[in-house]
C-alpha cells in the first residue's frame, strides 16, 4: 500500500509544538485597542488641540523607536509596544499642551528609558510614566495647560485637582468634600452636569435625604479640563476587557486602587481640615492620573514583580506613594512619580518574596 | 479508596481536540509488509545483532541480544526473510543498527488462541527472567528496560504505582488500555508486586478514567491483592513519574529511588511475557491530530511504517506540515515518514499548517506565565537568562536539575521563548546530567 | 581605586556643571591641585605617599594633606583673582582636593617625576573636558544660555532665545546631571571597546 504516496513537506522543529494563544504582540495590540474608548471620548472633548498632542505623542514613539532598531536592521513597531507608550503618554497630557511637550515626554520615554536599556522588556520603569515626568518637571507650566472641554464652563480651565489645590493653598484646609470646598471657591462645572445633578436630587436623593454636589457627574464621567485619557469609567471598560482576556492580571491595580481609596478615606481628611474619614476618596480616585496609572501602568509585566505576594506589597505601596503624594505633598497629581518609584521597588520586591528553588531533593541520584 | 488530588501546580491545557477519545475501541493495525526493527529501542546500549541477510525468521524470534548492563532484547515482530542489516537514525537523532525483515512465511501465534502459563509460584528471579527475554521496556515513553526497574539492588521499596496517566495531551494509550483490558493490567501489576515486594501498591489512573475506579477495585479484590486505586488530575503534565508519585505521597515532586512507577502499556507487556510467554512485538499507539480524517489507538507491530499508519488514519500529505513521534509537548519533530514504531513510541501526531507556524521570539516581558505553568516550581525567566548569559552554575544552584524538560513553560510562554529547550541545553552542557 | 573616592567626585560633577563657567573653574582647580599634588608627593618621596595601592590608610591620608593644602591654596587663588566665581563655586571648592585623590594616580608607578606631572596633566584636562562637555549640554538645554567669562563688551552669557523661556528644566536639576554623565560614560565606554577590538583586530596576522 505504500510507497505511491507522496511524501509531505515537513519542517522538523523542537519541542513543544504547540503554544498558548495569547501572544506578547496580541497582548500589546489589545492594551492598545482597550485604550480607544477612553481616547474617542477625550478626542471628543477636546477636539482638534487634543488630536494634535495624541498625534505627536505617538509620532514621537514611533519616530524615536524607529531611529534606535532601524540602523541596527530591527524592525520592532510590529510589537506595538511604542504605539502603546506614546499612546498612553497621550492620554496623560493635557490638550493645551504646546507640541514640545508630548514630543518631549514620548522621546525621552522611548529613547532613554526603554531603548537605552536593552528594548522592550529591559525597561526597569515604565517609559509612558517617566517620560510625563520629565515633561512635568522640566515644564511644569505648558505641561498642565489644559483647555475646557466640550460643553464644559468656559473661563480659565484648571482641571478639578488643580484648583482644589489653589483652593487649599488660598483659603487653608476647607474641612468640606472637595465637591463642596470647590463649589464654594467658585469652580464652574458644566451646565449639563448642573441641571443632571439637581433633577437626581430632586427626584431620587431628597426622599432619602442625600445630596449630591455640583460637578459630581462631571467628576465622574471626565468631562473637566485636564489629561486628555480621564474618563475612568471608560478606562475601566476598557481595563475589564483587558482582565477577562487576561492579558492584565487584578492584583497590582486593584489593590493599589483600593489602598490609595482606603488611605484617602481614612487619613485625607486630615490634609483638608476635616479630620479623620473625610477625605473625599471618591473625587480623588476619580480625578488625575490614577485610573490611567493603575490598570495601564502598574499593570505592566515588564515592571511588574513577578510574585503575587509581591504584587500586593507593591499595590498597597503604589497607594501609600500616590496619597502622600496628593495630600500632602507639593505634586498635582503623584500617580506618575508613585508609579516611578514603585518600579524602583519591584526587583527588591522579587529578591525578598522569590521562594528560595534549589533546595536539593530528598535521596537525589 | 480514591481520593481525587489536584495536581499540586502548574501545568497547562493543551488543545483536547488531538487527543483520541479513550472510549474508542484500540484496531488492529494492519500487518506491515516489511518491518524496520532497530537494535536500539531501549534506554540503554544497542542489543547485539544475531541475523545477517537472507536468514529467515519467524514471528518472535530473537534477532538482537542484550549487550551491557543496561540493554534488552530485540525481536522479530514478524515472519519472513531478513533482506538488510545495517545503520538508521532514530527520530532523536541516535543512530544504530537496524534489521528489514520482508513479510513471509506463517504466523506462529498471532490468530492462535493465546495459552496461559502458570506463575503462581514462581521465584523472583524466575519472573524478572521471563520478562527480560520478553525484551520488556517501559512503554510509557521512557524505555527503561523493566527487569532492571523491577530489579532495585538491595533497596527496598516503598511504593509501586501503575501509572494509567498518558504521558502527552494527544495520547490516550494507557486511558484506552484501562478500559479494555483492566484484567491483564492488574495482573501485570500483582506480578510486579510479587516482585517488589513494595510498602504500598496504588494504581493511579486519570480523571477521565474515574468511572473505571469502582471496577478496578473489584478486579483487585478479586484477585486478593492489596492495592489502593487513586484518581489524578491528568492535566498535562501530570502522567509524569514524579508527579504521580508526588501527588500519591502528597509531597513535592522529586526523584525517589524508593518509589518505582509502572506504566500501565509496560504492566499489560508483563503480563503477556510472564503469563502468555510472548516477547514484546507488538504495542498500542495514538495516532491522532488535526489532517487526519480517522484518529485512532492502533495495536501495531514494531518495526511498521509511520507513514503507514497515518495513510490508515485518513492522513493527506498536502495538510501535514509536521510529524511528531510523541505528543506535542516533548514529541520529536521527524523529517522522514520512512521511520519505524519503536518500543518508545507512545503516539504519532500530524499537525497542520497552522499549528506549524514558527512564530518570531520576542523578548522576556517578565510576565510570569512560565512560573505558574511549571510543575516542578521552578523559575524559568530566571534560568533561561542565566543559560544564555552562560553561568549555568547559578542556573543549577536556582533549581535547573529539577528541569524534566516538560514544555509546560515554553507552552505558556508569550513571547514565544524557547524555555524549555535552552533549560535542557543548559542542563546537559558540559555532559552534566543533573538530578532528575 | 577606593569606590568610596569614585563616589565623593560625583558631587562636584553632578553640582558644578549647571553653568559652563562653573565647571571651567573647577577643571581649572582640579588640573592645577593635580599637577602640583602629584609634584609635591614625587619631590617627598620619602614620605608615604599612598603610592602603595588604595589600602594604604596612612599613604593616603598624607595624600590627603598635601592635596587639601593645594586647594586651599587655590581657593585664595580663586578670591583674589575673581570674588564672583569664588562665591557662586562657594563649598564645592575643597572638594577637589578629594577629586584629586578620585582621579589620581591609581598604583606606585615607576615613572619618574615628569611622566608622572604628564599624566596629571592629561587626566586633569580629561576630566575638565569630560565636565566641561556636561556642563555645556545641561546648561544649553536646561537654562537655555551659555555663561562664559566677560570679556570686554561681552557680559559673558550667550542666550539662546528659542530655549531660554522654556528651558528643558529636569537636565538642570541633579537627576538630569546624572543623565548626561550617564550618556557620556555610556559613549566613551563605547569609543573605547572599539578602539579596543579595531586594535586587537589590527594585531592578528
Amino acid at each position: 500500500m505504500s510507497g505511491a504516496q507522496t511524501s509531505p513537506a515537513l519542517h522538523p522543529q523542537s519541542a513543544p509544538h504547540l503554544r498558548v494563544g495569547m501572544s506578547t504582540r496580541r497582548m500589546t495590540w489589545l492594551a492598545v485597542a482597550s485604550l480607544v474608548p477612553a481616547l474617542g471620548f477625550g478626542l471628543a472633548l477636546f477636539g482638534i488641540p487634543g488630536l494634535v498632542v495624541v498625534g505627536v505623542s505617538i509620532g514621537s514613539a514611533l519616530l524615536a523607536e524607529l531611529a534606535t532598531t532601524l540602523p541596527f536592521r530591527r524592525f520592532t513597531l510590529a510589537d506595538g509596544s511604542a504605539l502603546l507608550t506614546g499612546l498612553i503618554v497621550g492620554l496623560l497630557l493635557p490638550a493645551g499642551a504646546p507640541v514640545y511637550v508630548p514630543a518631549a515626554a514620548s522621546a525621552f520615554g522611548i529613547l532613554v528609558i526603554k531603548q537605552s536599556f536593552g528594548g522592550l522588556g529591559r525597561n526597569w520603569m515604565n517609559p509612558a510614566m517617566g517620560g510625563v515626568l520629565f515633561a512635568t518637571v522640566s515644564w511644569p507650566g505648558p505641561a498642565s495647560w489644559s483647555i475646557p472641554p466640550l460643553g464644559g464652563a468656559a473661563g480659565p480651565a484648571a482641571p478639578p485637582l488643580e484648583a482644589l489645590r489653589s483652593a487649599v493653598s488660598a483659603a487653608g484646609p476647607h474641612g468640606a468634600t472637595p465637591l463642596a470646598a470647590l463649589d464654594k471657591a467658585g469652580y464652574a462645572f458644566s451646565s449639563l452636569d448642573a441641571s443632571a445633578i439637581d433633577w437626581i436630587n430632586a427626584h431620587l436623593l431628597a426622599p432619602v435625604g442625600l445630596a449630591f454636589n455640583h460637578g459630581a457627574l462631571d467628576v465622574l464621567v471626565g468631562h473637566v479640563p485636564g489629561a486628555i485619557g480621564a474618563s475612568a469609567p471608560l478606562l475601566v471598560l476598557g481595563a475589564a476587557y483587558l482582565l477577562r482576556r487576561r492579558v492584565i492580571r487584578w492584583q497590582l491595580p486593584v489593590i493599589y486602587l483600593a489602598s490609595f481609596a482606603v488611605l484617602s478615606l481614612a487619613a485625607g481628611g486630615l490634609a483638608s481640615g476635616g479630620g479623620w474619614l473625610a477625605g473625599g476618596p471618591g473625587f480623588h480616585l476619580l480625578s488625575g492620573n490614577i485610573v490611567l496609572a493603575a490598570f495601564y501602568a502598574a499593570s505592566d509585566p515588564v515592571t511588574s514583580p513577578l510574585t503575587r505576594t509581591g504584587r500586593w506589597v507593591l499595590g498597597i505601596s503604589l497607594g501609600a506613594l500616590t496619597f502622600l503624594m496628593r495630600y500632602f505633598g507639593s505634586w498635582g497629581d503623584g500617580a506618575a512619580a508613585a508609579i516611578v518609584l514603585g518600579n524602583c521597588l519591584t526587583p527588591l520586591l522579587d529578591q525578598w518574596t522569590s521562594h528560595r528553588p534549589g533546595a536539593a531533593p530528598k535521596g537525589a541520584a | 479508596m480514591m481520593y481525587p488530588t489536584k495536581l499540586p501546580k502548574g501545568g497547562v491545557d493543551p488543545p483536547s481536540v488531538i487527543t483520541v477519545p479513550p472510549g474508542s475501541t484500540i484496531l488492529n493495525a494492519p500487518l506491515p509488509p516489511r518491518a524496520l526493527i532497530p537494535l536500539l529501542q531501549h534506554a540503554g546500549s544497542p542489543a547485539r545483532c544475531l541475523v545477517k541477510p537472507g536468514d529467515p525468521v519467524t514471528e518472535g524470534m530473537l534477532i538482537g541480544r542484550a549487550e551491557g548492563a543496561r540493554s534488552a532484547h530485540v525481536h522479530s515482530s514478524i515472519p519472513g526473510v531478513v533482506t538488510h542489516v545495517g545503520p538508521c537514525t532514530l527520530p532523536s537523532g541516535e543512530t544504530c543498527d537496524a534489521v528489514t525483515i520482508e513479510l513471509g512465511g506463517s504466523f506462529q501465534t498471532s490468530g492462535k488462541p493465546a495459552v496461559r502459563r502458570p506463575w503462581e509460584g514462581m521465584s523472583r528471579r524466575d519472573l524478572l527472567e521471563r520478562i527480560r527475554s520478553a525484551g520488556v521496556v517501559g512503554l510509557g515513553g521512557e524505555s527503561q528496560p523493566t527487569h532492571l526497574k523491577l530489579a532495585p539492588e538491595g533497596r527496598a521499596v516503598s511504593l509501586l504505582a501503575a501509572n494509567g496517566l498518558d504521558c502527552e495531551p494527544s495520547i490516550s494509550v494507557d486511558a484506552a488500555l484501562l478500559r479494555q483490558r483492566p484484567s491483564e493490567i492488574v495482573e501485570g501489576l500483582r506480578i510486579c508486586q510479587v516482585v517488589l515486594s513494595p510498602g504500598r501498591t496504588v494504581l493511579a489512573i486519570g480523571d477521565q478514567s474515574e468511572d473505571l475506579a469502582a471496577a478496578f477495585e473489584g478486579l483487585i479484590a478479586n484477585a486478593g491483592m492489596k492495592a489502593d486505586v487513586r484518581v489524578l488530575p491528568s492535566r498535562y503534565p501530570g502522567g509524569h513519574e514524579q508527579l504521580v508519585a508526588s501527588a500519591i505521597a502528597g509531597r513535592p515532586p522529586s526523584p525517589d529511588p524508593s518509589v518505582v512507577v509502572i506504566n500501565v502499556a509496560t504492566l499489560h507487556a508483563v503480563f503477556e511475557a510472564v503469563v502468555l510467554e510472548k516477547p514484546l512485538i507488538e504495542r498500542v499507539i495514538s495516532v491522532s491530530g488535526f489532517p487526519l480524517a480517522r484518529p485512532q489507538n492502533l495495536k501495531v507491530r514494531l518495526g511498521v511504517r509511520i507513514g503507514d499508519l497515518l495513510e490508515e488514519c485518513g492522513g493527506s500529505a498536502t495538510d501535514t506540515r509536521k510529524v511528531l513521534v510523541g505528543g506535542p509537548m516533548r514529541g520529536l519533530s521527524v523529517d522522514s515518514l520512512d521511520l519505524p514504531v519503536t518500543k518508545s513510541t507512545c503516539g504519532i501526531l500530524a499537525l497542520g499548517a497552522a499549528e506549524a507556524r514558527t512564530a518570531k521570539e520576542l523578548p522576556c516581558i517578565r510576565c510570569g506565565a512560565c512560573i505558574e505553568a511549571c510543575p516542578w516550581d521552578l523559575v524559568p525567566t530566571r534560568l533561561f537568562k542565566l543559560v544564555r548569559m552562560g553561568d549555568t552554575d547559578a542556573a543549577f544552584r536556582e533549581g535547573l536539575g529539577r528541569c524534566t524538560e516538560c514544555g509546560c513553560c515554553s507552552y505558556a510562554c508569550p513571547s514565544r521563548i524557547p524555555l524549555s529547550s535552552i533549560l535542557g541545553r543548559g542542563k546537559h552542557a558540559n555532559g552534566r546530567e543533573g538530578h532528575g | 581605586m577606593n569606590a568610596a573616592l569614585l563616589v565623593l567626585g560625583l558631587c562636584p560633577a553632578i553640582a558644578m556643571t549647571d553653568t559652563v563657567i562653573h565647571s571651567v573653574w573647577i577643571s581649572a582647580g582640579l588640573l592645577l591641585v593635580s599637577v602640583l599634588s602629584t609634584l609635591a608627593r614625587r619631590i617627598l618621596r620619602a614620605v608615604p605617599t599612598g603610592d602603595r595601592g588604595p589600602a594604604d590608610g596612612p599613604g593616603l591620608i598624607a595624600a590627603l594633606c598635601v592635596s587639601s593644602v593645594l586647594t586651599a591654596g587655590f581657593e585664595a587663588g580663586l578670591l583674589a583673582v575673581s570674588p564672583e566665581a569664588s562665591t557662586s563655586i562657594g563649598i564645592y571648592a575643597p572638594l577637589i582636593a578629594v577629586n584629586v585623590l578620585a582621579v589620581g594616580e591609581p598604583l606606585p608607578s615607576g615613572a619618574t617625576p615628569a611622566r608622572s606631572v604628564v599624566g596629571a596633566v592629561g587626566r586633569g584636562l580629561g576630566l575638565g573636558a569630560a565636565l566641561i562637555l556636561i556642563a555645556l549640554v545641561r546648561e544649553t538645554l536646561g537654562a537655555g544660555t551659555i555663561t562664559l567669562f566677560p570679556v570686554g563688551a561681552f557680559k559673558g552669557t550667550i542666550v539662546i532665545s528659542a530655549l531660554v523661556d522654556e528651558p528643558v528644566r529636569a537636565l538642570g536639576l541633579a537627576g538630569g546631571a546624572l543623565l548626561c554623565l550617564g550618556y557620556l560614560a555610556g559613549v566613551l565606554q563605547a569609543i573605547g571597546g572599539a578602539r579596543q577590538r579595531a586594535g586587537a583586530g589590527g594585531e592578528k596576522p
